[in-house]
């Protein structure tokens, strides 16, 4: 069959794709715990910080669901799962260790910026199906956002791809194995993890949902279905930690460990980085965010393609 | 390809068409801009799945993103400019009924027929071909031109729409000189004539 010739695919790697989803969100969340208690100055007590997240999402599960008046019954529930799903998604093109991987096909980074661009879809009708006004702001925020960062991504994804020839995530990790994409062209991973913060809601970008706006897309979400908007929120972060990780650090390539024990220290490692940019920096003014987005960010994503251009030319 | 494949393949092609359709007619029958919008996105979510099956997949996954992209572009800038705000009111879909009715049937039935009338070539697509490769340098060479005044002519629109939409320009603020109506319906008519 000449399939498995275009497509490394695993379904073992199914069940370890939703182990690493499961995990991820509790590595996050034990995360973010411990920096805000370094951030705020008090002494970060490890086993309350592992307790918390548990507690928070058994709290979350007994509370009752608030209703708005009218809200679309199917879109609004549906919305966080799409969310989660689009997270597994854009992560199952990830190879875990040398062809091993839910789907790594040909069209790999396509597949996850695809995932990226339905994942505003998916805030947006979250924040629209409510019927309340600053659910539905928040909801016309993330597509305004969105857009001033989609090309962005787009283009540091194609920096990757350069040098490897191929769309696909396994040939793209196989292609650092002399050099990390981070060292070869330095813009693209900060750049990366801009986009990331900006599809998890996450610290500075998380304007669809932010405190000014009484919550945004989750202002009028309590119950499970605001749990699972939490989860997948975190879910997006690992993925864009996972793909962070295979797209600039080289992936599961390293020596001496297996390969999937580099992966996990990689990911962890931008996981990290993601959690304490949540705290460190502050958050941006929509507007501000989207002229800067467009006049600084954008043209320093020219600059990394065409360093990542003219250091894959042969 | 191999029976099994070809099988699963086939219920997926059913599932995903017979999906595309069911969106494609919701589009017409929800009272929503916002509902349309996104019943439309379902649809050529399900057409681009279709492509993928036929091993298009670059083209395939492109639709994923092209349509969500152009989807969201339409929530904000068609619900933006009509009465009705955010898409939240019901409102009528679909208007000129007949005439809409006749000429989808009519567009339908026409392409479902060539469909069937056509004598379709048989020739099998080698898999492991590196058909995303092909693509490329389709793109980049020989339609290069079309390619190239489809993109600056698009770029010319988008910079034309924003413009126009824009509330600053050369000659001012767009909306220099208008006042909010009255709350009070009398004052309101007054103002009117």
């Amino acid at each position: 069959m000449p399939l498995a010739s275009v497509y490394a695919n695993d379904w073992l790697a199914i069940p370890v794709l939703l182990a690493v989803v499961v995990g991820g969100v509790y590595l996050v969340s034990v995360l973010d715990e411990l920096f805000g208690e370094v951030v705020s100055g008090s002494r970060p007590n490890l086993g309350r910080s592992l307790r918390l997240p548990v507690r928070q999402a058994a709290l979350l599960l007994c509370q009752s669901a608030t209703r708005t008046e009218h809200p679309d019954r199917i879109l609004w529930p549906v919305a966080p799962a799409a969310y989660a799903a689009l997270a597994a998604a854009g992560m199952a093109v990830i190879p875990f260790a040398e062809g091993f991987a839910v789907a790594d096909v040909r069209t790999g980074i396509v597949v996850f910026g695809a995932a990226e661009v339905l994942t505003f879809v998916a805030v947006y009708l979250h924040g629209w199906s409510a019927n309340a006004p600053l659910a539905l702001i928040g909801g016309y925020r993330s597509l305004v956002q969105g857009f001033s960062f989609m090309l962005l991504s787009m283009f540091v994804l194609i920096g990757v791809a350069l040098p490897a020839r191929s769309l696909s995530v396994g040939q793209i990790v196989e292609a650092q194995s002399g050099l990390w994409n981070v060292v070869r062209h330095p813009l693209g991973l900060p750049l990366f993890l801009v986009v990331g913060l900006g599809a998890a809601l996450w610290g500075p970008l998380r304007l669809p949902d932010s405190r000014e706006l009484a919550g945004g897309t989750v202002g009028e979400v309590s119950g499970p279905q605001r749990l699972a908007w939490e989860f997948a929120r975190r879910a997006m972060l690992v993925s864009y930690a996972v793909m962070a990780a295979s797209a600039f650090l080289g992936g599961y390539l390293g020596p001496w460990l297996p390969g999937p024990v580099w992966l996990l220290g990689k990911s962890v490692a931008m996981l990290a980085v993601f959690v304490a940019l949540g705290h460190l920096v502050g958050r941006v003014r929509p507007e501000r965010f989207m002229a800067q987005a467009w006049t600084v960010l954008l043209p320093l994503s020219f600059l990394d393609i065409l360093i990542a251009g003219v250091e894959a030319l042969p | 390809m191999n029976p099994e494949t070809s099988l699963w393949t086939d219920l997926a092609f059913w599932a995903f068409g017979l999906a595309a359709v069911w969106y494609g007619w919701r589009v017409f029958r929800t009272d929503s801009m916002v509902r349309a919008t996104f019943a439309l996105l379902a649809s050529f979510l399900n057409v681009g799945a279709i492509m993928v099956l036929l091993l298009a997949e670059y083209l395939g996954t492109a639709l994923f993103f092209m349509m969500a992209v152009e989807m969201a572009v339409m929530a904000i800038f068609m619900v933006a400019f009509m009465m009705n705000p955010a898409g939240l009111n019901p409102m009528q879909m679909v208007h000129q009924h007949r005439f809409a009715i006749v000429a989808g049937a009519a567009t339908f039935a026409g392409l479902a027929g060539l469909g069937f009338a056509v004598d379709f070539p048989d020739r099998p697509l080698i898999i492991a071909a590196d058909t995303i490769q092909q693509l490329g340098f389709e793109l980049m060479g020989s339609s290069m031109l079309v390619m190239q005044s489809i993109g600056v002519t698009l770029l010319a629109t988008m910079i034309g729409a924003v413009v126009l939409s824009s509330k600053w320009g050369r000659y001012g603020d767009s909306d220099a000189g208008s006042v909010p109506p009255s709350l009070d319906p009398e004052q309101r008519e007054e103002d009117r004539s």
